[in-house]
């Protein structure tokens, strides 16, 4: 099966759009400077905003063939335009609502292309089943209903509906367009055509990427703490209880929910808006009722102490935070 | 020579070991006697080095890497160049609840049927062949399960942890694997309606649920009662109700995955999903698994605090494997040792009990208590 240009212009980071473009001879200076890909070249200044605006591109209707034309050749100007901003924040959440832009169409899709795209991405997807070891590189397991315990499993495979194979496929996406990202260096030509955009973008990230968490005294964080806050900045795919251990310490210590973003944002995998919601429902702004940290015994059975020496007189991080500042401080008194 | 190193070379001198896969991708670790510090990052290219150095260098305990490496023998991660590695279970007595109240060869036992539960999770629900998985005696308190499957070879340390998650039942919310619904008859009460052939935990847990109120049926009253308000939430009113509720019709109706009184049954839920889960882990460490790298003990290889034989168990022969004959390996040999602390075995089918002070004992038994410390040579 074939794609049609429609389809290729919905899913521009397919084989069959790489090899539309061969097809068409048409080389990336003529995009950049032809008048007629004008169209082209406006669309591709929307994607990058849409996706920092909204984390989503929207859709846009396409009503004839030029059009789909126009659409295609916007997606790799709109990766140059990324690349040439050269801030891991933009990569991320541009990778983010490409994915999504493409989740929301194939949705509506047939099984058929579904899986042809699945396909592509590794996965194989056989009357909504897909193997374990495809579903677990893919499936957002740090969210309670995603986690492998809680689905049904026979034999290896997964049971999946069409939704949920298309919400594998965006994260296979996003994964894809990051990692090519990152790998990416714009030609400078890139900058005549988009310099201005370009340069209000660096402007106005690089004064986001240096925020910094104040008036807590991270020294003073227990092993646990510090070990997850490592992972997440490592880009570990820390699992939920881990999450939640973090956001519910940080916010008793008087973290703001920004200043949970903030740590959170630097982990690879980093969904603003999911990320939010996750922290406003555990710190009560959603759900009413603000959870309290774990206690040691329970961090432990979930396998993230580290313990050290001071950890004999705590049974609970808090009380290992309180316990270490006051240490700190006297000893600074001390020194006075 | 001591004599255990002595009994160990001559071990060594005529055992055969069987090779890990890819051995010259491997990492080879190992102890010695009277030594504390471990020598890592040794490489063998094929299992004739390996078994020469054995013979030579007579290890007290002998480990290889679950993962595979471009460079197995460099000293950091990073030059070593991880490649993939198999899925290792660790089923130790240690992890048991109250285990240092078993005695070894009860706590052997114990460990058997968490075995039995994670094999039929590996098979049934991850279905995994049996050929690729391998069963081994320790050589100390428990078991090692290891998977080899191309499927798995990549998976991360996150991806690993959900397999144990899935395993443990961590962080399992049954809401999400079975669905209530509200049916009507007179009142309206909850119910679910899971098929106990149903894969996954799904069926786990209906065949749990089933068979936990089977014994419950075929209890006394006052027995089931007390039984029942045994778990947490269910006193006196709702362990009658659910005891007296279980008539003939009744029993059928559950039998076939038709489970109603779910307000009641909800709070046997837990005690009994974690009875449904293997025990992995101990309180302290993190389970092993999870590890995309760690240290394993080579097959065939003997324990050093033990002197037994780290042991392939057959999985159609798992009921009948009994370590404390098959892996000894040791001879008949009468030797004199001094006992220093008092201690009971029962190896090879016979029962040992010794006391302080010196006595003449089978070879395979003064390997035995020198390996564990509790007496000298004399
Ligand atoms: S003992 Fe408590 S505070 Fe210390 S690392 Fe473990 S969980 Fe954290």
């Amino acid at each position: 099966m074939e794609f049609e240009i429609c389809q290729i212009a919905r899913y521009p980071f397919i084989e069959d759009a790489k090899n539309w473009v061969k097809k068409e001879k048409i080389d990336i200076q003529e995009v950049l400077y032809e008048p007629i890909y004008e169209r082209a070249r406006a669309r591709a200044v929307e994607r990058v905003e849409q996706a920092l605006k909204y984390g989503v591109i929207k859709e846009k209707a396409l009503l004839d063939e030029i059009e789909c034309m126009m659409e295609i050749f916007s997606y790799p100007l709109a990766r140059l335009i990324v690349a040439a901003v050269e801030s891991e924040y933009l990569v991320r959440r541009y990778a983010l609502a490409e994915a999504k832009k493409a989740y929301e169409s194939l949705k509506k899709e047939e099984t058929a292309i579904i899986q042809k795209i699945a396909r592509e991405f590794g996965i194989e997807a056989k009357d909504g089943m897909v193997h374990f070891s495809d579903y677990l590189k893919f499936a957002p397991t740090w969210d309670i209903k995603w986690k492998l315990v809680n689905r049904v499993m026979d034999k290896g495979y997964v049971e999946l509906s069409n939704d949920e194979i298309c919400r594998l496929i965006q994260e296979a996406i996003r994964n894809k367009i990051q990692n090519e990202l990152f790998y990416m260096f714009a030609p400078p030509d890139i900058n005549k055509i988009f310099g201005e955009l370009i340069s209000k973008l660096k402007n106005k990230l690089l004064a986001k990427e240096i925020k910094k968490v104040e008036g807590i005294s991270e020294k003073d964080y227990p092993p646990c703490i510090k070990n997850l806050i490592a992972a997440i900045k490592s880009g570990m795919n820390v699992p939920h209880v881990g999450r939640f251990t973090l956001v519910t310490f940080l916010n008793a210590i008087g973290a703001s929910t920004e200043d949970i973003l903030k740590i959170f944002s630097s982990s690879p995998d980093f969904n603003e808006e999911k990320t939010r919601y996750q922290i406003e429902h555990i710190t009560g702004k959603i759900s009413g009722t603000v959870y309290a940290p774990p206690k040691c015994a329970t961090i432990r059975t979930w396998g993230l102490c580290f313990p050290d020496e001071l950890c004999k007189k705590a049974n609970h991080p808090l009380l290992y935070y309180r316990l270490k500042r006051r240490k700190n401080e006297l000893s600074k008194e001390k020194i006075l | 020579m001591n004599y255990l190193r002595k009994k160990f070379y001559e071990y060594y001198l005529k055992a055969d070991i069987e090779a890990p896969y890819r051995i010259e991708r491997r990492e080879f670790a190992f102890l010695f006697f009277n030594e504390s510090t471990m020598k890592r990052h040794i490489s063998f290219k094929n299992k004739e080095w390996l078994l020469r150095y054995l013979k030579t260098s007579i290890p007290a305990h002998v480990y290889y890497s679950s993962a595979y490496y471009n460079n197995p023998s460099a000293g950091t991660m990073r030059e070593k160049k991880w490649m993939g590695a198999d899925l290792i279970f660790d089923l130790d007595a240690d992890h048991l609840p109250n285990a240092n109240k078993l005695r070894y060869e009860e706590s052997l036992e114990r460990i058997k049927e968490e075995l039995k539960k994670l094999l039929s999770f590996l098979i049934d629900d991850f279905g995994f062949d049996e050929k690729s998985i391998s069963i081994y005696f320790s050589g100390g308190r428990g078991y090692h399960c290891h998977v080899h499957d191309k499927k798995i070879l990549n998976l991360g340390n996150q991806e690993r942890r959900e397999i144990v998650d899935y395993i443990m039942a961590r962080g399992l919310d049954y809401s999400h694997v079975i669905v209530e619904r509200s049916i009507y008859s007179k009142t309206y009460t909850k119910t679910i309606e899971i098929t106990p052939s149903s894969p996954g935990w799904r069926g786990r847990i209906a065949r749990g649920i089933i068979s936990f109120l089977e014994e419950v049926k075929s209890m006394e009253r006052e027995e089931a009662i007390q039984l029942l308000k045994s778990f947490d939430g269910i006193g006196d009113t709702i362990a009658q109700d659910i005891y007296d509720g279980l008539d003939d019709r009744r029993m059928e109706l559950i039998r076939e995955g038709k489970i109603d009184q779910m307000a009641a049954i909800k709070r046997l839920l837990k005690p009994l999903i974690k009875e449904l889960a293997v025990k992995l882990h101990s309180s302290t460490d993190e389970p092993v698994t999870a590890d995309i790298k760690r240290l394993i003990r080579l097959p065939g290889s003997l324990h050093g605090k033990t002197g037994f034989r780290v042991t392939r168990v057959n999985l159609n022969n798992l009921e009948d494997f009994n370590p404390l004959e098959e892996a000894v390996v040791f001879g008949e040999e009468m030797v004199k040792i001094d006992v220093k602390k008092p201690f009971k075995i029962k190896l090879k089918g016979n029962d040992f009990a010794l006391k302080e002070g010196v006595v003449k004992v089978p070879e395979y038994v003064a390997v035995f208590a020198l390996a564990r410390n509790m007496a000298n040579i004399f």
